[in-house]
């Protein structure tokens, strides 16, 4: 089963998506199998993070703006300098993210959650949840 | 005088097939053709032309200066060339950071290319709009963005005029778009309105016809016209006189809305001078313009108010168009504006530029405007 969810981001940074995966997940009926997290963007990614201090979250977002600066010279000129920034933190964080599915439950840890993670904001996207049954 | 009349009313309804065909193949060419390292080191921009090239400088000046929040102003190409190097030696501190967007279809008028030349000299980043690479402005610039477009016979200047607004226009929105001041999805949202102004447009070239006929009908004895408007809406007042000019020979002049009540108030003779007046509804000049549509009637001036509101004048005295983006106006306007001038010059029995003949033969081929000795400045 293929479940399709669209988010407006209003910001860069992380968005928690855990509950659109649980409720694809609950849809599905599903008991055990994977779940494939996918976004079909190219300045967009999805992760997993501790979601408990939002601090930490910032963390996450500055670090990886601080390897990956928005800067002027990058060699792709089509559209924006966070647009061509953008493409290469995707590149790295990745598009999707599997999870094994046990009991009817995800499998997270109790500090982790998903997150779709805007590099090219503000922007409609769009984030797919695939459920494959065992 | 009636194929002249007939040339003039063709092109204006060619102008929406122009901005269909044309727009979205000028803003590809407007894309890659500057840097991000060019924008980013901009601090402030002048539009420079002449004639219809000024007039479109003017029009869009407002838009990229909403835009992008940089200081952003229309010279006319006099100034541009001899006022702002003012003998100053090149690349001196202050004047780093110069973006120069010089519009000229033929590429040939003499003062933008010295304008170029020199501002090129002096440090500033120099774009050429023009139809031509290879003229003596392509050739002067460091970048060009072509706006040439399918020849559509002689008349009034009106489709060059419009490409040379789609030109300045989809650089601004690139440039704005470039500096993140507006989204990719905004960007991509204001160049998918200028495509579609190609409907109202084609309409308007129809519709605008028996009104404008009507309001040149009552002009007895009309010795000077009066066009105004403000922002992008001047740009607008200013065509449509130079066409009245060209095109009729009448003594026609543009004013702001605002200054319309310092200066043009007490012209004498009121019956003999129409107003016709450039009012989109959303223009951040409208009420001023309202009042302004208020102190024609006991004035006795013949008026005729070109809007998208029903707010500025009773109907026999408003020429409605479809509601746009004030920015975008001008390109609506070009084609009551060229009317305007056919139906005149018909009433008048005049011919377009004199036919370039008597007292007007040395503006023949242009040599007026082409031929002027470049000053180097230095």
């Amino acid at each position: 089963m293929l479940k399709t969810f669209t988010l407006e981001t209003d910001r860069n940074g992380l968005y928690d998506i855990t509950p659109l995966a649980e409720a694809a997940l609950d849809e599905s009926g599903a008991r055990a199998g994977l779940v494939l997290v996918s976004v079909p963007h190219s300045t967009a990614a999805i992760t997993v993070v501790s979601p408990w201090d939002p601090l930490g979250l910032e963390d996450v977002q500055d670090e990886l703006s601080r390897l990956i600066p928005t800067r002027v010279d990058f060699k792709h000129q089509y559209d924006t300098p966070q647009d061509a920034a953008g493409h290469i933190k995707a590149s790295i964080v990745g598009h999707s993210r599997m999870f094994y599915l046990e009991d009817g439950k995800l499998g997270l840890g109790h500090s982790q959650k998903i997150f779709f993670w805007e590099f090219d904001g503000p922007r409609k996207r769009t984030v797919h949840v695939k459920v494959l049954t065992q | 005088m009636q194929e002249q009349f007939e040339a003039f009313c063709e092109q204006t309804r060619s102008l929406g097939e122009l901005v269909r065909t044309e727009s979205d193949t000028i803003a590809g060419r407007a894309r890659l053709l500057l840097r991000m390292e060019d924008v980013y080191a901009v601090r402030q921009i002048i539009l420079t032309g002449s004639g219809d090239s000024f007039f479109a400088a003017l029009a869009v000046a407002p838009a990229l200066r909403a835009w992008t929040g940089l200081p952003v102003n229309a010279m006319v190409s006099m100034e541009a060339s001899r006022y702002v190097d003012n003998g100053r030696p090149p690349r001196s501190g202050r004047t780093r950071g110069l973006l120069v967007i010089a519009i000229s279809s033929s590429g040939e008028v003499a003062r933008l290319i010295e304008a170029v030349q020199r501002l090129r000299r002096f440090g500033a980043l120099t774009v050429a709009v023009t139809g031509d690479n290879d003229s003596r402005l392509g050739q002067s610039a460091e970048r060009i963005l072509n706006i040439a477009i399918p020849s559509a016979g002689s008349g009034p200047g009106g489709r060059s005029y419009v490409a040379s607004l789609l030109g300045a226009l989809h650089l601004g929105i690139r440039i704005a778009e470039m500096l993140m001041c507006m989204t990719m999805e905004q960007a991509d949202r204001l160049r998918r309105d200028l495509v579609l102004l190609n409907e109202p447009l084609t309409r308007m070239a129809a519709q605008c016809v028996e009104p404008v006929a009507e309001f040149v009908r009552s002009w007895d004895s009309v010795f000077a016209v009066d066009c105004i408007g403000s922002g992008p809406a001047l740009a607008s007042a200013h065509f449509a006189a130079a066409k009245l000019v060209e095109a009729a020979g009448l003594h026609a002049a543009a004013q702001d809305v605002e200054e319309f009540h310092h200066l043009n108030y007490f012209v004498d003779d009121p019956q003999r001078v129409p107003a016709i007046i450039f009012a989109p509804s959303q223009a951040l000049s409208r009420t001023r313009t309202q009042e302004l549509a208020r102190i024609l009637p006991p004035l006795g001036r013949p008026y005729l108010v070109i809007t998208d509101s029903a707010d500025f004048a009773p109907p026999g005295h408003s020429l409605m168009l479809r509601e746009v983006d004030e920015f975008f106006a001008p390109l609506l306007h070009a084609v009551p504006a060229t009317l305007l001038a056919a139906h005149a010059a018909l009433r008048r029995g005049s011919v377009h530029f004199r036919g370039l003949t008597g007292p007007w033969r040395g503006a023949q081929d242009a040599a007026l405007v082409r031929g002027s000795s470049i000053e180097s400045g230095s």
